[in-house]
């Protein structure tokens, strides 16, 4: 009986110990897993300060003297220029999708209307037809009435990408909100649209938050139409990125690739780090 | 006077809907519209006034394409292998998660990175820093435990196989944040139930967690597919669909097609195709997955 006791307790002890170390190996893994997925962003970081000579050492170099000969490069290369476009084309194309989708997902959620799921299934499946078969026909279509090369074409056809994303979240953050909420303003005889505006808007602001930094992220990001669409004169940072690939004859240009790269990711990722809860909870939202 | 009251009651609903409505009807309907039309004529840009109806040649034209069916393979290969390779990668980080650390939740932060960062950026920075084949940080590290790399990717197979690893790095994460939250939701009292019942830890994933996920993680391989259908960006910068045509993934063939070749009625036959196949796949998944009930139940 003793003897029981005393295996059991070693049982216990040798089980805590292999427990404890799998917590290790376990952190350990996870620790390996973040350096594999942000060093890439630490590289760009640290290669858009180094001198050109330095940029292809390897091993690389840790320790530098940082340079802002890169930054000077880019600028002389018409940054600003490319800055001021995704800027531009980034606030009206999120701003105009915002000003759209919202009203919408409360009607969708809120209220009754003809053909609902008709309209819901259309901005679901909207979400997953690939962009390329878009990208065409809106380039011909654009050919014909003169708007390629014009920021007001690309920010019309960044709807498109923003808005099925919009509606279908914040539909979702909608339908979380007790109708019992508009309850007393209706007895005070508010109409839908006071309703929406003095109950359901205040009360979904972390919704709010959420798409409107998904959509900046992917609005920011955007290449494909910017590319066929963004001509010569409205071109974002994306597409000016891919200058610095040079050709054969001139080669890549590596420090000002990384000075460029890093002015591009950097907005998001920062943003992406401090509201990273509102992220994740858009990306997982969005599934359901 | 009621029915009146009630349609204007419902007009004013409307409005909510109707400019959306509209700007998608702008924006996607008609392009689709346009699209349509466009694939059953010859339709090409540097004879815009010479495009003639020429029926379903464009389609049958498709099937005997020997770049489009090259495509086509191509993108179902590459699909199969990034989305079983997020699909676990993700699912194991978001299992490595559920425990909590200090410091868990800056590395969730941290992990999801990939997926933010703009993909242009990925593709030119992982094409000139990563896969370098002589400056480059892979073939460097084979160095020192003395393999020589490849030149990754100009060169067949390796293209392929380092687009595949930049987009799994990339989807990842995205992967990871479905499954931890979904996770997370799971009740205690279902974790100490199997725990008492002395199921192992892999038995409780595979017997208990991973059925109750199903329905989650087949939507998650769903919206992994149409991604990886969609993928452009990254490729169209590491590889450019080269060399050859061994990387040229269905979305790069149709840019091609339009955009360097300017036969644009062929094109969108084939994206149309494109949209039709996915269309299938995720409708067979579905039913198999969701509506019939699958294997295990």
């Amino acid at each position: 009986m003793k003897n029981n006791n005393d295996s059991n307790l070693i049982r216990s002890k040798l089980k805590k110990i292999k427990d404890k170390s799998i917590d290790k190996l376990r952190i350990l893994t996870v620790i390996f897993a973040v350096f594999i997925a942000f060093f890439p962003f630490l590289w760009i970081l640290m290669t858009s300060f180094k001198l050109p000579g330095e940029i292809q050492s390897l091993p690389p170099s840790i320790i530098f003297r940082p340079t802002l000969v890169n930054f000077q490069a880019i600028i002389d290369e018409n940054f600003f220029k490319y800055l001021r476009n995704s800027i531009i084309l980034t606030t009206s194309g999120v701003s105009l999708s915002m000003l759209l989708g919202v009203p919408a997902a409360y009607g969708l959620s809120k209220l009754k209307i003809p053909f609902k799921n008709g309209i819901l299934f259309f901005i679901l499946t909207l979400r997953f037809v690939p962009y390329i078969v878009f990208a065409i026909p809106i380039f011909m279509i654009f050919v014909e009435l003169g708007l390629v090369g014009t920021r007001i074409g690309v920010i019309f056809v960044y709807i498109l990408i923003n808005l099925p994303l919009i509606t279908w979240l914040m539909k979702n953050f909608f339908d979380e909100i007790p109708e019992e909420l508009a309850d007393a303003a209706k007895v005070d005889g508010a109409n839908i649209f006071q309703i929406f505006y003095k109950v359901y808007l205040p009360n979904s602001k972390a919704g709010i938050a959420c798409v409107l930094i998904l959509s900046f992220v992917f609005t920011w990001n955007e290449y494909l139409f910017a590319l066929i669409l963004s001509g010569r004169d409205a071109q974002p940072l994306t597409v000016g990125l891919t200058q610095f690939l040079g050709g054969i004859e001139y080669g890549v240009q590596w420090g000002a690739l990384s000075a460029w790269s890093f002015s591009l990711v950097f907005p998001v990722v920062t943003i992406s780090l401090f509201v990273n809860k509102y992220l994740r909870k858009g990306f997982a939202g969005g599934m359901s | 006077m009621n029915i009146i009251n009630k349609c204007k009651k419902t007009i004013t609903k409307t409005i909510f809907i109707i400019p959306s409505l509209i700007a998608l009807g702008a924006v996607a309907v008609y392009p689709l519209i346009y699209a349509i039309r466009s694939s059953f004529h010859d339709w090409n840009l540097h004879r815009p006034d010479a495009s003639r109806f020429i029926g379903i040649n464009n389609y049958i034209r498709l099937f005997n394409d020997f770049t489009f069916t090259n495509s086509l393979t191509i993108t179902l290969i590459y699909t199969l292998i990034t989305v079983t390779g997020t699909m676990v990668l993700g699912f194991l980080l978001a299992l490595l998660l559920q425990k909590p650390f200090k410091g868990v939740n800056l590395a969730r932060a941290l992990l999801t990175v990939p997926m933010i960062m703009t993909q242009v950026v990925i593709g030119l920075g992982f094409r000139v820093f990563i896969w370098e084949p002589d400056y480059g940080l892979v073939n460097w590290l084979l160095d020192l435990i003395n393999i020589s790399g490849p030149a990754w990717v100009s060169q067949i197979p390796y293209a392929f196989i380092a687009a595949a690893i930049t987009h799994i790095w990339f989807m990842t994460p995205l992967v990871m944040i479905i499954m931890d939250a979904s996770l997370a939701n799971i009740p205690d009292n279902i974790q100490d139930a199997t725990k008492i019942d002395g199921a192992s830890y892999w038995q409780r994933i595979f017997y208990v967690i991973i059925p109750m996920l199903k329905k989650t993680i087949i939507f998650t391989i769903l919206l992994r597919i149409t991604i990886d259908f969609r993928m452009f960006d990254i490729i169209h910068v590491l590889t450019g669909g080269g060399p050859g045509r061994s990387t040229q993934l269905l979305s790069v063939w149709v840019y091609n097609q339009a955009l360097r070749a300017h036969n644009l009625g062929y094109a969108n036959s084939g994206a149309l195709l494109m949209m039709v196949i996915i269309a299938l796949i995720c409708g067979t998944i579905t039913y198999w997955g969701l509506l019939k009930g699958g294997p295990e139940s």
